[in-house]
């Protein structure tokens, strides 16, 4: 049989879409469940500070209150966490337990589109989970507006970078059960060795280095200057980093993980 | 001329040290049914992967479906093609209709055009009434019919069904033949993988039985049963010593398969056969045409493989 039309297919934009779309319709189905709690975390972070912790941290920290300095800090965690716990447990699940990947793959998406789709969705959990916590921020005046509303994009770009690197272990991992390790042993630390609590200026001089090898630090960096309205140069190494990252992490997570799905 | 859906020549796969298919060819005419039949770990299913680009091949021999090669045209071969994997994998967390929609998006239909598309296939599966029902509610039968609808999205030219109907009741059974058969009809060519005899020649008019990966037999069902297997069978239950009520002579005429319960004698003379099990007495006996299921442990050997 002979075929006469080359591409009887849609283009690579549509079908990165209808793997966004799937992603988006399942979350959305539970909308309450799902659209709650990003909003409720750093409603009860910033209670618990402001509450009680607040008191004792007088100091201010790169030129802003304990809870702006936090606060800030909360717009890109939410998107690393949202992004790695879908791009781990999420991904492992669809794969090895609801086999939806297998449906999937059946239709007309590579299992390069599907992968990258399942990236960019991440990012999009990234930039809604920033906003989530940006709005809880303006709320309580912590954030002052019209500079704040860039910080989801960069959430987008957080939650790119935490789901390339959720997806590369991911390709390694046989039970889910070896999530833990990831999570306690480089999210976590993450969480406080990346400028998110306290400024990495004030880490001994040995760790510095490290907090500027791993990648919360530059969003972090870049996301208190958007907020803060402060500029510099440097910044833009931060956003190289970010770039560099995904590209160089996500081409390697895309490699080894399609060996997962076609085989 | 006779148009080829299908063209395999020569395809080999291994799994690290396990050669689930060897050196196997094989061709499917346009509109028609052609059956796989195996036991599991025959490589059936990892051949059928094959055609759509989910497992890649090993390095020698060529794939041609629908006129596109899997290993550069993967995306045209989906676009043409509709699969039903073995296992169930709808999304347990939509609802039918919503399962649907989102698998209308991965072919890039209009939304009217979708919606149009999903009330046919709903009402051409019968579940209609079924459309805003969680899939956690479905039973077996009526998931194994949303999957089919499913594959059904984009009028493919050749479907791909892998053990469509295991495990589900005759009645559901019957009725997915009856729409497989329709489907033929108008201009679909079929590909399924079955372990049931009765499936295969119901449906199939080609049947390629594969064993350890390897094509064994191929034909059309009657074809298979005139060339492969005597015309009848006696099957004796408990342990008889056949040497007992036949001499040599007949013996020799005959073809013996043993079980520890069961003798099962083969011989396409049935008056013969008949006179025999005037001498079994009080013996459980039952003298019968032999069908696929003969050929088929003729063709693969009565003993279990690792994979069974």
């Amino acid at each position: 049989m002979k075929n006469s039309k080359p591409y009887p297919y849609p283009p690579l934009a549509r079908r990165l879409f209808g793997v966004w779309f799937r992603h988006m319709r399942v979350y959305t189905k539970n909308i309450f469940s799902n659209g709650l709690p990003p909003f409720l975390e750093p409603l009860i972070f910033l209670a618990g500070v402001g509450l009680g912790l607040g008191k004792y941290i007088t100091q201010s920290m790169e030129g802003l209150t304990y809870i702006e300095f936090l606060g800030t800090g909360l717009l890109m965690t939410a998107a690393m966490f949202t992004a790695s716990f879908e791009c781990t447990f999420g991904t492992f699940i669809r794969m090895e337990f609801e086999k939806v990947y297998d449906g999937m793959l059946a239709a007309p998406i590579t299992a390069n589109n599907l992968i990258i789709g399942e990236i960019i969705w991440a990012g999009t959990k990234g930039f809604f989970f920033s906003f989530a916590v940006l709005c809880v921020l303006t709320c309580f005046g912590i954030i002052s507006l019209p500079r704040g509303l860039l910080a989801p994009f960069i959430g987008f770009f957080t939650g790119l970078m935490f789901s390339v690197m959720a997806l590369l272990v991911t390709s390694f991992v046989r039970t889910i059960n070896h999530f833990n390790f990831y999570f306690s042993g480089f999210i976590s630390p993450m969480f406080f060795f990346s400028g998110v609590v306290f400024p990495i200026s004030n880490l001994p001089a040995y760790i510095r280095p490290f907090a500027e090898i791993i990648p919360l630090t530059h969003s972090v960096r870049l996301t208190r200057a958007v907020c803060a309205g402060q500029y510099n140069m440097y910044l833009l190494l931060d956003m190289l980093y970010i770039i560099a990252f995904i590209l160089v992490i996500g081409f390697f997570a895309v490699k080894r993980l399609k060996k997962r799905l076609v085989f | 001329m006779t148009q080829f859906a299908i063209t395999v020549k020569d395809i080999s796969k291994s799994f690290g040290k396990v050669n689930a298919v060897r050196d196997l060819s094989f061709e499917v005419e346009a509109d028609t049914c052609y059956g796989f039949l195996g036991p599991n770990g025959a490589g059936k299913t990892t051949m059928m992967k094959m055609l759509y680009g989910k497992c890649t091949r090993g390095e020698n021999g060529s794939i041609n479906v629908l006129g596109y090669d899997p290993a550069s045209d993967e995306l045209a071969i989906k676009y043409l093609s509709g699969v039903v994997p073995q296992d169930n994998n709808l999304d347990d967390e939509l609802d039918v209709i919503s399962n649907l929609m989102v698998y209308s998006r991965f072919y890039a239909l209009p939304r009217k055009a979708a919606t149009s598309r999903i009330d046919y296939l709903l009402g051409f599966m019968e579940l209609s009434d079924k459309r805003t029902a969680r899939i956690r509610e479905l039973s077996g039968g009526m998931q194994r019919r949303l999957i089919i609808a499913r594959a059904l999205m984009n009028n493919p030219k050749l479907l791909i069904l892998d053990e469509p109907t295991t495990g589900l009741d005759p009645q559901v059974r019957h009725l997915i033949w009856d729409k497989l058969r329709q489907l033929k009809r108008h201009g679909t060519t079929i590909l399924i993988t079955t372990h049931y005899m009765e499936e295969a020649f119901a449906l199939c008019d080609t049947i390629l039985i594969m064993d350890k990966g390897a094509g064994m037999l191929r034909g059309s069902p009657a074809e298979l049963l005139a060339k492969n297997v005597e015309k009848h069978v006696l099957e004796i239950t408990g342990s008889h010593s056949l040497e007992a009520i036949a001499d040599g002579a007949i013996l020799q005429k005959l073809r013996i398969d043993r079980t520890q319960e069961t003798t099962r004698v083969y011989c396409d003379d049935d008056q013969l056969l008949r006179s025999l099990t005037g001498r079994l007495e009080g013996a459980h006996y039952f003298l019968r045409q032999t069908n696929l299921e003969d050929v088929f442990l003729k063709a693969t050997g009565r003993a279990l493989n690792e994979k069974q």
